[in-house]
């Protein structure tokens, strides 16, 4: 099977997905009642989506595809307004964060789908253990070539979003030390990582026609990299986010990368070269290890800063950007968020107060509701 | 030859038979009955789980069934009445358990759910009560059969939900389903009692005493309850931590039900809304162990055997149609009423049809919680006896019974239990 034209997109325009957690009122487990919610959905007034994803206790939600922070914004919250109707109906509660801070992958049930059945036949127990939530976000490019310009130049800031969105630091009842300890699952699957650096599409192509012989992949499905390319839709597709606690800082997220791409597009300020990925896996580390308090080094000047203060120059960097795609909002959102911590640290904050975990889950889950 | 000297050589030989006969079993004392009961009642529980995967509340209540009038005799019910109190606590920890798991805003948030609920109870009893009345039962009669009949049995449901592990909406649903229809039936029983019993002029004068007495048994339950909770609320800072947790909740499910039986107030509405009021208040600092920690297990076999031991096949020659009637009527009811409103309220037909059949357990604790004795019969003075005779004997058959069907509707229809 040969590799897909990229079909053209309108530039910048953005696509959100977030896997969401499903969680019982009474214990503040992970509760088996996607299918429940979907049936209550089913006739749902908004321009979202949502599906089912790999175990039961998880849903998928995708929005329409935006272009401004503010109608965005609008999207998501009225996409949490319903999802949270239709989980009151049902007695049970709807959390962000990457991971569900005790719940036992052995415990999970993986949803009836084909797609579904196949991985876990082939992954065994990985793909119960893939029960993690993450954000992912599209963003459209006109062609092919550009997209996998688009993609390489984005790694250096790779390390921005794992760091802002991280949401797990609880695995199984401990905290992990991890800010996001989610990334630790997708790393086990055979074809996690990054992408090969190819900047042609028919570059691309020709790799993706050596995997497909080898019978290790089927389609791009099977590829888990951090930044994806996905041709049917033209767009890449940013995989390294944990799904945030609430949907102001999921469309933050989104713009924050909107702006970072038109300031790759349009300045130019460096060149993406495979050497960049030589500290590609140790910024990687910090970021999920430490979050905003993690160090980096620039692939191209070689220096070590602190994550912190490479996402506020970054920032101030891409300002204009953010005026121009209106999304000021979005950018001192992120702002703010550098000073006042990211999820993983109000987690951690809700478990320092001497809280059990199940109270740490019912305070993430008013929070994504709006309840809190 | 005299009777009495007869009677009296029978307890002679019974006393000096061994211990492996069943005379020396009858003659054995109570304690040590028990406790072999207890013995057999594990076993016979763990074979049919293993070979059958019958839920293991089955095999306690079989061998009650065995041990009980129905075939060996060697404990006759009336003989349970010391016993009662601990039968009591059985059922209470196991009410307040029900209690914690019941988040009442839920009823708020899905109206159907809450209509669902009502129009389950009520459609139950109705065609109960409707059926009985067909067959020639006097209508007051018919009444409280249907009153009886519209619950479902919350220990046999708790139980089956614990040892299968179900987690999902038919279960949520059905534990919820089970605590309403109880405290319907209950509050229910209450008003009719009165009414069998009373000896007033007109019906009407009947009917508002009788009201009048439900609204002090509800009201009074349920600040008895809330009390209760908040006492727990209070104490439990002083204990937590230490394995005195499931002691302390036992020793209030015991004040909290014999001060409802001192006031005649409904220890099992009163249950109930302790533990309600003890999740409101402790959230998750309120720890609460299966049937509160290993005593509890150990009251829940023996609750199990005595229920059995209460099984009645008498009549069941002359009254299976009556016996048939209630069955099929209670089930009528409920697939009708949840039927009826399981889109409205986001259920599926599969769910549906799982919740009709898990909700077939029935009840005697609307009775057992409001008598003395066991002796439960008598405790409806004025009641037509073959009717309260087919409403044992449908008893039996769907606590026995009850059981199977749950965990078939969970395991099968609803695939929502979670078996080791």
């Amino acid at each position: 099977m040969s590799l897909q034209a990229f079909t053209t997109s309108q530039p910048l325009t953005l696509g959100v997905e977030l896997e969401l957690q499903l969680v019982s009122t009474h214990d503040f487990d992970l509760a088996p009642q996607a299918e429940d919610l979907l049936r209550v959905l089913k006739n749902h007034t908004g321009t979202w989506d949502v599906k089912p994803e790999i175990t039961r206790s998880m849903i998928e939600i995708g929005t329409s595809i935006q272009r401004q922070h503010a109608v965005l914004l609008a999207e998501l919250q009225d996409l949490r307004d319903q999802l949270s109707r239709g989980a009151r109906k049902l007695n049970i509660g709807i959390a962000g964060g990457g991971t569900h801070a005790y719940q036992h992958w052995s415990q999970q049930k993986i949803f009836p789908g084909e797609r579904f059945h196949y991985i876990s036949e082939l992954y065994g127990y990985l793909a119960k253990q893939f029960t993690v939530f993450g954000q992912h976000v599209h963003v459209g490019c006109e062609d092919g070539d550009r997209a996998l310009w688009l993609l390489h130049a984005l790694s250096r800031y790779v390390p921005h979003f794992i760091a802002l969105s991280a949401s797990s630091p609880f695995v199984q009842g401990v905290d992990t030390g991890f800010d996001s300890a989610r990334l630790n699952s997708v790393f086990a699957f055979p074809l996690s990582g990054r992408a090969p650096f190819c900047l042609g599409w028919d570059e691309f192509g020709k790799y993706f026609d050596k995997m497909t012989s080898t019978g290790v992949v089927n389609s791009m499905k099977d590829f888990y990299w951090d930044i994806r390319p996905k041709p049917e839709f033209g767009t890449i597709e940013l995989r390294v986010c944990d799904t945030p606690l609430t949907v102001e800082k999921a469309a933050a997220l989104a713009c924050y990368l909107q702006c970072i791409c038109r300031y790759l597009r349009e300045q130019k300020p460096f060149e993406p070269a495979e050497d960049d990925y030589l500290v590609y896996t140790f910024n990687r580390f910090q970021a999920c290890r430490f979050g905003l308090d993690g160090e980096i080094v620039d692939p191209k000047t070689k220096e070590r800063t602190r994550l912190r203060d490479d996402i506020l120059r970054t920032l101030a960097r891409v300002d204009e950007h953010a005026l121009d795609l209106q999304a000021l909002d979005a950018s001192n959102l992120i702002r703010e968020s550098l000073f006042a911590g990211n999820d993983a640290q109000w987690l951690r904050a809700q478990r320092s107060a001497g809280r059990p975990l199940s109270a740490v889950v019912e305070a993430a889950t008013q929070r994504w509701m709006g309840e809190s | 030859m005299p009777t009495q000297a007869n009677a009296a050589t029978a307890v002679a030989h019974a006393a000096s038979a061994p211990l492996w006969t069943l005379d020396g079993l009858r003659a054995a004392d109570p304690v040590l009955g028990l406790a072999l009961l207890m013995l057999v009642a594990l076993l016979l529980a763990e074979m049919l789980h293993r070979t059958w995967r019958i839920p293991r509340i089955c095999g306690h209540m079989l061998t009650g069934a065995i041990a009980g009038p129905v075939m060996l005799r060697l404990f006759d019910g009336l003989e349970l009445d010391p016993w009662k109190p601990l039968i009591d606590l059985a059922i209470g920890a196991l009410l307040f358990e029900l209690g914690t798991r019941i988040r009442p805003r839920w009823l708020l948030d899905n109206r159907w759910l809450a209509a669902s609920c009502l129009l389950q109870s009520l459609l139950c009893g109705a065609l109960v009560t409707g059926a009985l009345v067909w067959l020639g039962a006097p209508w007051l009669t018919a009444a409280v059969a249907g009153t009886v009949a519209l619950s479902t049995s919350p220990v046999i449901v708790l139980a089956t939900t614990h040892e299968s592990r179900s987690r999902g909406q038919v279960t949520e649903r059905l534990l919820l389903m089970a605590a309403v229809n109880a405290v319907i039936a209950v509050i229910g029983l209450k008003v009719l009692r009165i009414m069998l019993a009373s000896d007033a002029d007109s019906p009407t004068e009947e009917f508002t005493r009788a009201s009048i007495s439900a609204l002090r048994v509800i009201s009074g339950s349920f600040l008895l309850g809330v009390a209760c909770g908040f006492a727990l609320d209070r104490l439990s800072p002083l204990v937590r931590g230490t394995p005195a947790m499931p002691v302390l909740q036992i020793a209030l499910v015991i004040i909290a039900s014999m001060l409802a039986a001192q006031w005649t107030l409904s220890p099992l509405l009163a249950l109930l809304v302790a533990g309600m009021t003890a999740r409101a208040r402790m959230k998750h600092g309120l720890t609460v162990e299966p049937h509160l920690g290993s005593a509890g297990a150990v009251l829940n076999v023996l609750l199990f055997i005595c229920l059995g031991l209460l099984f009645s096949l008498e009549g069941i020659g002359r009254l299976w149609p009556w016996v048939l009637v209630i069955v099929l009527a209670r089930l009528a009811g409920s697939a009708l009423a949840v039927g009826a409103l399981a889109r409205r309220s986001g259920l599926g037909w599969q769910q549906a049809a799982g919740l009709s059949l898990a909700l077939q357990p029935m009840s005697s604790l609307a009775v057992l919680l409001a008598a003395d004795t066991f002796g439960w019969t008598t405790h409806l003075p004025g009641a037509h006896t073959p009717t309260i005779q087919a409403l044992l004997l449908a008893t039996t058959l769907m606590q026995v019974t009850g059981p199977i069907w749950t965990q078939l509707a969970l395991r099968h229809l609803a695939h929502e239990t979670n078996e080791g």
